[in-house]
């Protein structure tokens, strides 16, 4: 009893909070649980449209979607999070910015777990994104009227990789320096203009300072807003096409359950 | 059990408000490890030792008026030096913290700079930036050079000081072996000053090895240098038989004859051992070449080669005709042209002879050489760059024979290739590699040398102090050493000086050896009448020293022609032989110059004026120092000695005027009498 007590008191109190001048100043609703009010809600917050004014409580449970993209989403918050007092106390020139390096280890406060912390997710945001990108696919959930989303998610996932890639080179030791110089080879590999695009990316010949501020700039502005702007657009698109994905609620399905003769008729007219 | 565990998480994630709880707590409780580790950091535990240890001590304010807590670090951009080894090595700066057994709390020992000037790992290498111990003072992933072991310290001190520094003995050894054991003919080694490193040695040229030597010696030699002379610093090839006696063959049949070398023997080689004996002691010849004794000691200077078995190697006639003028031969011998009559040749090559080893060859036994054997012997002496230190007729001095090692004291530890079980650090692997060079690879070059262990850590000291910081040193922070010059005197008296190799053994205008005093303001220092005695014989002016100048048999005019020269043109601008005559001094000045001799100077506790009384034997004896040197030079002498010849052991007294005046009055007033009584007694 004590429980919906406590439950019943934070309901009241949120309620309260709604329905204070402040709040509903700043997010342009107040109180009031009908669908309109919850729904109004969520359309006059720029952040909350982007999601879904309802959501089935089935497609919230584990076995749905194996929350791997909020978990992806989750790691991509953390990246910005320590990302962005790590930028505090890095200069993107050589050779500070090893010494920089070296001053997170052995002398910030907490720098080491910071610099840690932004290296684990970023590992594990690479490979979230791509067990995101298997269920997808596994599931058959990039399908008509997904298609668009799964370009979407393709074009997230070059962004991941290529923050990775231009974090790499960051901490400015041997290992950075080699993998660049690697990687950047790669690319001038490309039939005709790779030379270009080597020296379009390095800003120069050899993995030098320009390289370092080049891949400084894309790693801590151009990357990150334009992973936010199709982070945006890809939310979006699941709320415009029809919620998160579920073989249940398809169409198609629902068609099939209605009316399972036609389905196995056009089965066997193919 | 199951039970247990499903009301456990019934308990901690039963409904939503608790599990948002649980989950925050251990997010908090994860959150939490990052600041307690920052609060249990080594250093901090380092800070509370020392306090602790500080608190029991009787300087214990002082001391903790000096300690500041946190990161302590020693930044110099311009040396790229961000150093924090003083956040745990607390004491470093306490004088009185020597009594503290080990660091990090010891004081640091007495050294001329300051640790604000040049940090920790300027000298003692390591990762300066670190403030863990492993991270610190170990090589680790990050971080490659670890701290220098202590015995290497020295070669710290060489990446500014460039010359030799009385503190360094270690590393001014180091720096002499590189160039006068041969190391720099093959390696090259550019200096920081961008002047390469020249060789002192000077290995006979093999041109004409046939005149002086037998094809069995050069094959005994080859197998063994050190068989023959010990202090040889010729290294082992590890030749085989067949390589050695190829290689000999080369050498024999590539040697020309040389006019007057081959000379038929002009007086038969007498064999009085005592006269030999005696004219060997009377030319000085221990001076520079060493015997060993029947008691298995050198005795001897290691300017000339070793003559322990000098009798199974030289062939009688070559011997002769070296001795009556070594120019012949070798015409930039370091070995004077002695004025030797057809007796005194005879008896010293009589005596040179006698000395052979019966052992040396006995089993040698080489047939004639095939051309087959004589072109394999001329590859092969190519292959092992013999050219690179010897004269060789037809085969060009190598160029880069061997690795550079300008920077080798940086070398990184990843492009070293260990033995096992070495320990993988730079300093191991340069010793390592003098010690036993070949046992790094099939097919290596370099030879086997004789180093004592501790001339290989005089020469790892060297070559460490070789790298990249003393190459990008600040033009301000560099100690440049002073260069050799190549002073050569003009003229016949010129000529007659080389001919004598007076530089083998003094320094004059920074050019020439230190085993004899330096000459160069010679013709102020002394007397004429005293010069020309002194070359027709010289005799013993410092009693300590066993090395002295030999007798070259000069004749008159060459005598006169080398004192004129050394008169005229070895003159100090400063002293006016005419300010301080030879004579004329008051009795009273005299008088004053001895009681401040013998009371407020002392001087007797180095010199000897009264040969009854005095004791000093470390400098000179002055018993004829007034009929030896200038009175304006001894008056400057007495005010400043350093100016007049850097490094002597002569103290400055910091002398008034009237004081230096009044020694000058008691010194030039010492004209011999006094041995004069000596010799009448």
């Amino acid at each position: 009893m004590a429980k919906t007590g406590m439950t019943k008191t934070m309901n009241q109190y949120f309620d309260d909070l709604r329905g204070t001048r402040v709040w509903r100043s700043i997010f342009r609703s107040g109180t009031g649980s009908s669908t309109l009010k919850r729904a109004l809600a969520i359309q006059q917050n720029v952040f909350l449209h982007l999601f879904s004014t309802k959501v089935r409580t089935r497609m919230l449970s584990l076995s749905a979607t194996w929350y791997l993209g909020t978990l992806t989403l989750g790691t991509f918050l953390i990246l910005i999070a320590t990302g962005i007092p790590l930028m505090f106390y890095y200069h993107p020139s050589a050779p500070q910015a090893y010494a920089d390096t070296k001053d997170l280890q052995f002398v910030v406060s907490s720098g080491l777990f910071l610099r840690n912390l932004h290296r684990w997710s970023a590992h594990a945001m690479v490979f979230l994104v791509f067990a995101h990108m298997f269920k997808v696919f596994y599931r058959g959930a990039y399908r008509t009227p997904r298609e668009f989303n799964w370009v979407i998610g393709v074009i997230l996932l070059l962004m991941t990789l290529l923050l990775s890639y231009t974090g790499y080179l960051l901490p400015w030791d041997q290992l950075a320096y080699w993998a660049i110089t690697v990687g950047s080879n790669i690319a001038s590999a490309v039939p005709v203009v790779g030379e270009k695009i080597h020296f379009l990316l390095l800003g120069g010949n050899a993995v030098n300072a320009n390289a370092l501020l080049r891949f400084y700039v894309l790693h801590c502005m151009i990357l990150p807003l334009t992973a936010m702007f199709f982070v945006a657009i890809h939310f979006w698109r699941i709320r415009k096409d029809g919620g998160l994905y579920s073989h249940a609620s398809e169409p198609a399905t629902q068609r099939a359950n209605a009316n399972p003769g036609v389905v196995a008729n056009a089965k066997e007219a193919q | 059990m199951n039970d247990k565990l499903t009301s456990l998480w019934q308990r901690l994630f039963g409904d939503s408000v608790r599990a948002f709880g649980v989950v925050s707590l251990i997010f908090l409780a994860s959150l939490a490890i990052a600041p307690a580790k920052n609060f249990f950091s080594e250093w901090r535990h380092y800070q509370h030792g020392y306090l602790k240890m500080v608190r029991n001590r009787s300087d214990a304010n002082t001391l903790q008026r000096h300690f500041q807590g946190g990161i302590q670090q020693v930044w110099l951009p311009e040396l790229g030096v961000v150093d924090r080894c003083t956040s745990c090595h607390v004491g470093l700066k306490e004088a009185s913290l020597t009594d503290v057994p080990t660091q990090p709390f010891r004081t640091h020992p007495a050294i001329p700079h300051k640790i604000e000037q040049f940090g920790c790992t300027v000298c003692h290498r390591g990762q300066g930036a670190a403030t863990t111990l492993t991270e610190a003072h170990n090589s680790t992933l990050a971080w490659e050079q670890p701290i220098l072991p202590a015995k290497y310290i020295e070669s710290a001190c060489g990446q500014c000081h460039r010359g030799s520094l009385p503190g360094t003995p270690q590393l001014n050894q180091g720096r002499n072996l590189l160039s006068r054991d041969g190391c720099v003919h093959c390696h090259t080694v550019k200096l920081p000053d961008g002047t390469i490193m020249k060789a002192t040695d000077d290995p006979p040229s093999l041109s004409h090895i046939a005149d002086k030597t037998s094809r069995e010696w050069v094959y005994a030699w080859l197998k063994d240098p050190q068989a023959y002379a010990s202090t040889s610093t010729m290294p082992n090839f590890k030749l085989s038989d067949d390589d050695a006696r190829d290689m000999s063959a080369f050498l024999i049949a590539n040697s020309t004859p040389l006019a007057g070398d081959t000379a038929t023997l002009t007086a038969k080689a007498s064999s009085d051992p005592a006269a030999g004996a005696s004219l060997y002691g009377e030319s000085f010849c221990a001076s520079c070449h060493a015997v060993q004794n029947a008691a298995g000691n050198m005795v001897g200077g290691d300017v000339g080669p070793e003559l322990t078995r000098v009798g199974s190697k030289v062939k009688p006639e070559w011997l002769q005709a070296w001795l009556r003028n070594p120019r012949t031969y070798d015409p930039g011998t370091a070995m004077p042209h002695y004025r030797l009559n057809d007796g005194q040749v005879a008896t010293l090559s009589g005596f040179l002879l006698a000395k052979a080893d019966s052992d040396l060859l006995a089993n040698v036994h080489l047939e004639a050489a095939t051309p087959e054997q004589i072109t394999h012997g001329k590859r092969l002496v190519s292959d092992y760059g013999c050219a690179s230190c010897h004269e060789i007729a037809g085969i060009k001095k190598p160029e880069n024979f061997a690795p550079e090692l300008s920077r080798i004291g940086s070398k990184p530890v990843t492009q070293l290739v260990f033995l096992p079980g070495m320990q993988h650090t730079l300093p191991d692997y340069i010793a390592t590699k003098i010690k036993q060079p070949r046992s790094f690879g099939q097919g290596l070059k370099m030879p086997q040398y004789t180093f004592t262990p501790a001339q290989i850590d005089s020469l790892t000291t060297a070559l460490l102090a070789l790298n990249d910081r003393s190459n990008t040193l600040p033009a301000s922070l560099a100690v440049g050493a002073t260069p050799e010059s190549d002073y050569q005197p003009a003229g016949k008296a010129g000529k007659l000086m080389t001919d004598l190799a007076c530089f083998s053994c003094h320094r004059i205008n920074g050019h020439g050896g230190d085993m004899a005093p330096d000459l160069t303001w010679e013709g102020s220092s002394v007397q004429r009448e005293w010069l020309v005695q002194f070359f027709k014989n010289p005799g013993t002016l410092r009693p300590s020293l066993i090395r002295r100048m030999p007798r070259f048999n000069l004749t008159d005019g060459e005598v006169n022609e080398l004192t004129d020269y050394i008169m005229t043109v070895y003159q100090n601008p400063v002293i006016d032989r005419e300010s301080m005559p030879l004579s004329g001094y008051s009795q009273g000045q005299v008088e004053l110059g001895k009681q401040l001799f013998y009371g407020k100077y002392s001087c007797q506790g180095c010199h000897i004026v009264d040969t009854k009384t005095d004791k000093g034997y470390i400098g000179p004896t002055l018993t004829h120092v007034g009929s030896r040197l200038s009175g304006a030079w001894v008056y400057q002498w007495m005010k400043n000695p350093q100016a007049l010849r850097p490094g002597t052991a002569e103290p400055n007294r910091a002398m008034s005027d009237e004081d230096a005046r009044a020694l000058t009055a008691f010194l030039i007033s010492q004209k011999g009498a006094a041995a004069k009584e000596v010799a009448k007694k």
